[in-house]
């Protein structure tokens, strides 16, 4: 069968191209998806800072437990955005436990080097974990004395002076020493100067434990688990588990980026090819007859089409496979150069992601044949004898069936959507994208049937007796056209709601930063504010108010996940003066210890109401119940969550305020400078400017989303490409009959634009329309405004690109079979 | 092989047309039969019932002691493959395989070892020698037919269907295609039912079938292309005054 399936593929290669595109296409994207999943998967964090610790206590995760319907306990466990602290006593405990030759506490301090780099700054005592060794001088004995490694010095030898902004207040110190040692840029402090320093009071970060010689590691990780409480003893490997590191949060967000991405990517696929093999099936619909009449069993020529599709699968991961390497190399620079990525993480070459992908992609085509070849047990032998191999239009009962449940359901979901608001209405308008497109699929034949018989006197008007045929081409080959149809619809639905949610949720955050902002300027830090910048603003004459704010995370159970809010920590005295979050339910006077404002999109979303009690986590995992007191509407501008300073402070990594937002007169200006100038590290900035940075940082998330709809998009769209040049040049016959007849050329070229213009604009206004009541629902739960914002380009690239697609896969390929003679394409010799 | 009480009836959009309204019919082994009768009286359903290409509506079709319309499809397949050959009015050939893979097609897909000396000698008799490489589209119609004749002989069946297997022919190659399946009758003892409108051509049968609205009215030796036209000629006026 193998054989014989490559004969027949060999001699049609035209059937076969738009399978093999699509498969092509599909296995690259797969590939470049699966190095991301693999590297992020296969990414283990090796210990560097803790690499000479046996044993090393801390909390880097927190888990939330909730029980299941069936009374099983599930739990989910969440990394702490701000990293969390074991108690210091915990080490005096660990001490005494027998087998613990050494045991050293480690504080994680935030520190500006001269020249404005990040170092950790860290007891000396630590500096065994590492180990870090001493190449000149001697360890820090007095508070004003350091210890710097390599990175951290700069060239700078012992004895000299250098200026370290610690705790966000720069300090001179005496470097009494030079290590050297694997870690980043790092200084040392006296144990005693360093536990002063330690942003987070009673807490530390780590607690690393040397074994005495002779005792068994995973003995003594027993004894300590027993005094450790709900702190975790990591061992070997999982050492690097405690070492707060960007490349751990890149993995992550490689794993969520390739799985969530290539998942869709695979079913695509599926639908795609399913679609183009269906479609080279039914244009050979009378050789398969053949085939039948001849001597060919139903299972023979379902065979023979499976191993067609093998064949091409394989073609198609031969050639796409590699181009998907070449892919992850073109992303992984671009992530890395947006930021998402460390340029220190390991990204693997992706041994297992290529044959993973090419598994992927021939079992997809496999499947996609399996469907197309079902259809098979309807060929009729006797199709055979027919002058013309006439398929059946319409399509078949249980299809009918499930499109009107998949219809049904989509409207539910759109009253749902438009019923409810927050985050519920964006999860239910999704849903709703999905269904509606889903309901297209099934239900094109009838859709394109409708449509044609309702166009029938506009095509007539517009394009005469052209059009009239095109009407009736359409209504026969309603079945032919639903792949087409259907990709389209999927390609501007998606493509128009996804990515012009992008712009909304954009513009939405810049309006509501800038019309919720009271404050003119702001002293922002990206290494963090001290108490002492705040005093010395509050101290410059003519500023009315100043208020510090901290940016951090905060986790709430949902749904037994431990879902993470951006939050905002403001001194609720000052706040008032520096932004208006624009309160719909409750005040914000109330806002303290043990109270926290809500937006109305996260309230909605967890049920929440003012005067509700609340569970939080912060961001090292600290329980806080809080009643809430307000509900607002600028979430997008302002953080989801705003919390009193005093119940974060000592709660996040540098225990630092990231922005002070001041109200003062042009005249403080220069006062101000002087502030910044003192903190190395920080700028002052004007409100509009402050606007544009949340502008950009939004942009930038946006660039990552765009890229994966944009390709998804595309794909979508060479596939529609794909059928349609294949169903145009499979006209050739139908074209020249039509021609011997009388029909000129130009009336050909009329019904062929008319067909194109009928089936198109079906799709596009189908398409529009989905994407608009998807939108429009989104942002109603967004603003409260059910009108999107479209931007005018976006609109002109989604008619434009339709209208070149048209063009460029029907139009032309129909312009070259015209341009040769009818008899040519006429006759028994097919 | 026979036929008995074979009706069908196509359940189309609006009324159910009726294409057979009980035909029964024996054809003898060694026998070569022409089905005529007027466009649309039900010629090519027949023949694709008695062939087991399509299911009759009623009625039973027996090829030796085999009842067909108890068959699953592919048993049905099966027997078609061993003991039956068809020709076609048109598009007989796979355009993608050669003429002899087109030849071989039925004998590869049944796994069978062909009989190469068989094969010579069928190849040999179609007239097809020196053409055995060449894909079908750079042979003439009547040459295609010839294919399809060697093709339907490949495997040795008892009975060969033709449906209009010279209406796409000039009346010289028509002739060449007809003195072929003469000779197949005569020289192997195959039977071979024909379908036909052409009187000249069922003048080559031993015995013409005449077909008119699904039923059977005329079973006749053959009595000569004259006499059969005139067969033909009054049946259609008595249809010409019957819709009047
Ligand atoms: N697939 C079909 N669907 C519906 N009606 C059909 C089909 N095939 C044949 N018929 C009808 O059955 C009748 C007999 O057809 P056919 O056997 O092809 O006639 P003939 O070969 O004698 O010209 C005609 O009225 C024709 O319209
Ligand atoms: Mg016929």
């Amino acid at each position: 069968m193998t054989t014989l399936a490559a004969r027949l593929l060999r001699a049609r290669p035209g059937s076969s191209a738009a399978t093999l595109l699509a498969l092509t296409l599909g296995a690259l994207i797969l590939t470049a998806m699966g190095v991301l999943v693999e590297s992020g998967l296969r990414y283990h964090p090796e210990p560097v800072r803790y690499a000479a610790a046996d044993l090393v206590v801390a909390r880097p995760d927190t888990t939330f437990t909730s029980k299941e319907f069936d009374g099983e306990t599930y739990r989910s466990t969440v990394a702490l955005p701000e990293g969390g602290t074991v108690p210091v006593a915990l080490a005096g405990t660990i001490r005494d436990l027998p087998g613990v030759a050494a045991v050293a506490v480690d504080e994680n301090i935030p520190v500006v080097t001269a020249d404005g780099s990040l170092a950790a700054g860290r007891g000396w005592g630590s500096a065994i974990l590492s180990p870090y060794e001493l190449t000149a001088g001697r360890a820090p004995a007095r508070e004003d004395e350091v210890v710097l490694d390599a990175g951290a010095a700069g060239g700078a030898l012992p004895g000299s002076r250098v200026g370290l902004v610690v705790g966000g207040v720069l300090r001179s110190y005496e470097i009494s020493g030079l290590v050297t040692g694997t870690g980043t840029a790092t200084a040392f402090f006296t144990d005693a100067h360093a536990a002063a320093l330690a942003p987070r009071s009673g807490g530390v970060t780590a607690i690393g434990v040397l074994a005495a010689p002779g005792t068994d590691v995973a003995d003594l990780r027993a004894r300590v688990e027993r005094v450790a409480g709900d702190a975790r003893v990591l061992t070997g490997t999982d050492r690097g588990l405690a070492e707060r590191s960007a490349d751990r949060a890149a993995a992550g967000l490689l794993i969520q980026i390739g799985a969530s991405f290539g998942g869709y990517v695979a079913l695509l696929i599926v639908f795609v090819v399913a679609a183009t093999v269906g479609l080279s099936v039914r244009h050979r619909r009378r050789d398969l007859a053949l085939l039948r009449a001849v001597a060919a069993t139903p299972g023979q020529v379902r065979r023979m089409i499976m191993a067609e599709s093998a064949l091409i699968g394989l073609v198609a991961a031969v050639l796409g496979v590699p181009g998907g390497l070449v892919a992850a190399r073109w992303l992984t620079g671009e992530l890395t150069g947006r930021g998402f990525l460390p340029a220190s993480f390991p990204m693997l070459p992706g041994v297992l992601a290529a044959p993973a992908a090419a598994g992927v992609v021939l079992v997809s085509a496999v499947l996609a044949g399996l469907l197309a070849a079902r259809r098979i047990s309807a060929v009729k032998p006797a199709e055979a004898l027919g002058e013309a191999a006439a398929e059946p239009t319409g399509g078949g009962r249980t299809r009918l069936i499930g499109g009107l449940v998949a219809l049904v359901a989509a409207a539910s979901a759109a009253v749902a959507a438009v019923a409810v608001s927050g985050q519920t209405a964006m999860g239910a308008a999704l849903g709703m994208l999905y269904l509606f497109v889903l309901a297209v699929a099934l239900l094109a034949p009838w859709i394109t049937n409708a449509a044609a018989r309702l166009l029938t006197p506009v095509l007539r008007t517009g394009f005469g007796t052209g059009g009239y045929l095109a009407a009736a081409n359409l209504r026969a080959n309603a079945r032919g056209s639903a792949t087409v149809l259907t990709s389209l619809v999927l390609a501007v639905g998606f493509g128009g709601s996804v990515w012009f949610l992008q712009n909304n949720l954009e513009r939405q955050a810049v309006a509501e930063s800038r019309s919720g902002l009271l404050a003119s300027r702001a002293l922002v830090s990206g290494a963090g504010l001290s108490g002492s910048a705040l005093a010395e603003v509050r101290a410059i004459p003519g500023v009315r108010s100043a208020t510090p704010v901290r940016h951090t995370t905060v986790l709430a159970p949902l749904m037994g996940d431990g879902e993470s809010i951006g939050a905002r920590a403001v001194d609720p005295a000052t706040a008032g003066a520096a932004f208006d979050l624009d309160v719909t339910a409750g005040s914000l006077t109330g806002l303290r210890d043990g109270a926290v404002a809500v937006s109305r999109t996260q309230s909605s979303m967890f049920g929440w109401d003012v005067g509700d009690d609340v569970e939080l986590r912060l961001g090292d995992g600290a329980a806080v119940h809080a009643r809430v007191v307000a509900i607002y509407r600028r979430g997008l501008g302002f953080g989801d969550v705003v919390l009193p300073l005093s119940t974060v402070a000592g709660h996040t990594a540098t225990n630092l305020d990231d922005e002070i937002l001041i109200s003062a007169p042009a005249s403080a200006d220069t006062a101000l400078r002087a502030v910044a100038a003192r903190h190395p590290g920080s700028t002052v900035v004007d409100a509009a400017a402050l606007t544009g940075g949340l502008a950009k940082d939004l942009a930038l998330s946006a660039w990552l989303n765009r890229l994966l709809i944009g390709v998804m998009v595309g794909y979508t769209v060479v596939a529609a490409a794909n059928t349609m040049v294949m169903a145009a040049l499979a006209r050739r016959r139908e074209l020249a009959l039509l021609r011997l007849v009388g029909v000129t050329r130009r009336q050909v070229r009329r019904m062929v634009n008319a067909e194109q213009f009928g089936l198109l604009g079906t799709a596009v206004v189908l398409g529009g329309s989905i994407a608009a009541l998807t939108l429009s629902s989104v942002v109603r739960a967004l603003t409260g405004s059910p009108v999107p914002y479209v931007p005018p380009l976006g609109a002109v690239v989604v008619l434009g690109g339709t209208t070149i697609l048209a063009l460029a896969t029907t139009v032309l390929p129909i312009a070259r079979l015209l341009r040769v003679p009818p008899i040519e394409h006429i006759g028994i010799k097919e | 092989m026979r036929v008995q009480g074979l009706t069908r009836t196509y359940a189309s959009d609006g009324e159910p047309v009726r294409a057979l309204a009980g035909v029964d019919a024996a054809f003898l082994r060694g026998t070569f039969t022409a089905i005529m009768g007027p466009s649309g009286s039900g010629k090519s359903t027949l023949l694709q019932a008695a062939a087991g290409l399509d299911r009759p509506t009623a009625g039973s079709v027996w090829i030796g002691d085999t009842e067909l319309s108890r068959l699953s499809e592919t048993r049905l397949t099966e027997l078609r493959r061993g003991r039956i050959g068809f020709v076609f009015q048109a598009f007989n050939l796979i355009g993608a395989l050669t003429v002899e893979e087109n030849i071989l097609l039925p004998l590869r897909l049944s796994g069978v070892r062909p009989d190469r000396a068989w094969i010579a000698r069928v190849v040999e008799r179609v007239g097809l020698g020196e053409r055995l490489r060449h894909r079908p589209s750079a042979l003439s119609g009547g040459q295609q037919q010839r294919v399809a004749i060697a093709r339907a002989l490949a495997t040795r069946p008892e009975v060969i269907f033709c449906d209009e297997p010279t209406g796409a022919l000039d009346t010289t190659t028509a002739a060449e295609v007809l003195a072929l399946l003469r000779g197949v009758v005569d020289e192997h003892g195959q039977t071979v039912v024909m379908v036909t409108h052409d009187p000249v051509a069922a003048s080559w049968a031993d015995r013409v079938i005449v077909l008119a609205d699904g039923r059977l009215v005329h079973d006749m030796p053959q009595p000569g292309a004259e006499r059969i036209a005139e067969h033909l000629a009054a049946l259609g006026r008595k249809r010409a005054v019957g819709a009047r």
